[in-house]
């Protein structure tokens, strides 16, 4: 370990002399249509630095966003990469293919895009002018064009033409759209209720339509993924519609989660939510079912509440002492950025749960489990990571496989982040 | 364990893999052809990982769809099936 970090801080200094900032991505994970940006068709288990030409000359990059297998880079000067599966249009380079490599997405180049999102094979783009664009799959209706066609280009979304769109984010198979001025619309399948825009079942809608009980809140951000729906509010509360989480019924109306905690972030996966408290604590909707980070004695008299209608939040534990500045979700798993130093610790704190919970209980380990960690099956992060936070990264919701199971990739704008990510690689490694 | 219970009308027509297909958490997709759902299998797998799906159907409704060369190999309706 020790000898990693002088690795590190030799690194580290000679960067600082040839540059001011040093950005680094790394990915890993499912990479069989290009999404890892490796060049190569592959999978990978463990973290991947990537060098490309071609974004080292776009600039850096200020947010990331995660589909189902592509990739959607956003510059801090406003422009858009992508790269990944492009079988549905989802890249917008005006074609159906994949692209291994990093590739501009030219036709929005007179728009300065600031949020940017990735479904599973849709994207969305938002400019600063508040201008909305949308392509790939259209098939749910989740472009929002008012058809049901895909693109292979980025279409404004003329529906929004006299709004001022402020962020999107992009489901399976639905969009959710925030507006300057705090309402959401939703567009796209509805069947689980993750549009919340109408009380019976609504297969799907392609003209945007205001999500219903939210008028009155006001809006600071929105998630979407599989098909849960999430935003959040200015004053910290976090609302939940669609598929129900941890086996409770869909709800086809946000949900004000009951909790005594503000919150700052929101994440989605298929079956959990992950949300941020201003405290700088983790708390989870659901996902049990892969296993947690943490004691599971504490957590199994929870798991076996009677029949509730409702999914409780609770805290993620196991992430104690930590102050946890960033959220992430994949499907079915999560990470966390955090700026403290424990990094190392608390991935063999970690493992060593894991392992201690794979003998003394089988029934945690479902088939399913097994069967993952057997034939090397794989995950991806779904989620974004976002400049503003440096990030050290680690799975919190799922298996010690570390190496099997995460694509994602990492940000990191200041050294003593590189520091981390270089023990992190080292622990990877060594496991 | 199957991963999750997935309404036929929930799955899309691939034309290229001549098959049903449902996203599987692993960025692949979970696939069923119409052959399986006439021979009564409810289960659809992802071929890049080991997770499958319960597919929800009516059989009935895949007994008269066949094209003319499969029309022979169609299994006659009195057939034992296991349907859920
Ligand atoms: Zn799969």
């Amino acid at each position: 370990m020790t000898e990693q970090n002088e690795k590190g801080k030799e690194a580290i200094h000679e960067d600082e002399e040839e540059q001011p900032e040093v950005q680094k991505i790394w990915s890993w994970g499912a990479g069989t249509d290009g999404q890892l940006g490796t060049g190569r068709l592959e999978d990978e288990h463990l973290p991947q630095l990537l060098h490309f030409p071609s974004l080292a000359s776009a600039g850096p990059i200020f947010l990331l966003a995660c589909g189902g297998a592509h990739v959607i880079a956003l510059t801090s000067g406003g422009r858009v990469m992508t790269w990944g599966r492009g079988a549905s249009g989802q890249l917008g380079h005006g074609e159906m293919v994949n692209n291994l490599y990093p590739k501009a997405v030219t036709s929005l180049q007179n728009d300065f895009i600031i949020h940017v999102s990735a479904g599973w094979s849709h994207s969305g783009f938002v400019a600063d002018s508040g201008c909305l664009f949308t392509c790939g799959d259209g098939s749910f209706g989740q472009l929002g064009h008012g058809d049901y066609k895909s693109h292979c280009s980025p279409v404004r979304v003329s529906f929004f033409a006299n709004e001022h769109v402020e962020q999107i984010a992009c489901g399976m198979r639905h969009s959710l759209v925030l507006l300057k001025g705090c309402h959401i619309y939703a567009f796209g399948s509805g069947k689980r209720g993750q549009l919340g825009i109408s009380e019976g079942k609504i297969k799907s809608v392609s003209v945007p339509k205001v999500t219903q009980a939210l008028e009155e809140v006001k809006i600071a951000s929105i998630a979407a993924n599989g098909d849960h729906s999430a935003a959040l509010s200015f004053d910290g509360h976090l609302y939940t519609w669609g598929r129900g989480f941890g086996g409770t019924p869909d709800t086809h109306f946000p949900q004000c989660s009951s909790s005594s905690f503000l919150f700052t972030r929101a994440a989605l996966g298929w079956n959990h939510a992950l949300a941020l408290t201003d405290g700088a604590q983790v708390f989870m909707l659901g996902g049990s079912h892969h296993g947690f980070l943490g004691d599971l004695e504490k957590i199994r008299p929870a798991k076996q509440l009677p029949d509730s209608r409702e999914a409780i939040l609770e805290k993620v534990l196991g992430l104690d002492g930590t102050k946890v500045l960033h959220i992430a979700a994949g499907a079915e798993h999560s990470a966390v950025g955090h700026l403290d130093d424990l990094l190392p610790k608390k991935l063999s704190k970690w493992s060593a749960h894991s392992q201690k919970n794979d003998l003394q209980d089988s029934e945690f380990r479902s088939t399913k489990q097994r069967k993952y960690q057997g034939r090397g099956s794989r995950q991806r992060l779904l989620g974004s990571i976002s400049k503003s936070i440096p990030i050290a990264q680690y799975q919190l919701g799922e298996w010690p496989w570390l190496d099997e199971h995460t694509i994602g990739l990492v940000w990191l704008d200041n050294f003593d982040d590189t520091n981390s990510c270089l023990e992190f690689e080292a622990i990877l490694k060594k496991t | 364990m199957s991963y999750d219970d997935v309404e036929i009308e929930d799955m899309e027509w691939n034309v290229e893999l001549q098959a049903y297909t449902y996203p599987c958490p692993c960025g692949d997709l979970f696939q069923i052809t119409k052959d399986e759902l006439r021979l009564g299998e409810e289960i659809a797998r992802c071929p890049s990982c080991s997770l499958y799906i319960t597919v929800v159907y009516n059989i009935e409704d895949f007994l008269g769809d066949s094209d003319q060369r499969n029309k022979k190999l169609e299994p006659p309706k009195q057939q034992p099936i296991a349907v859920a």
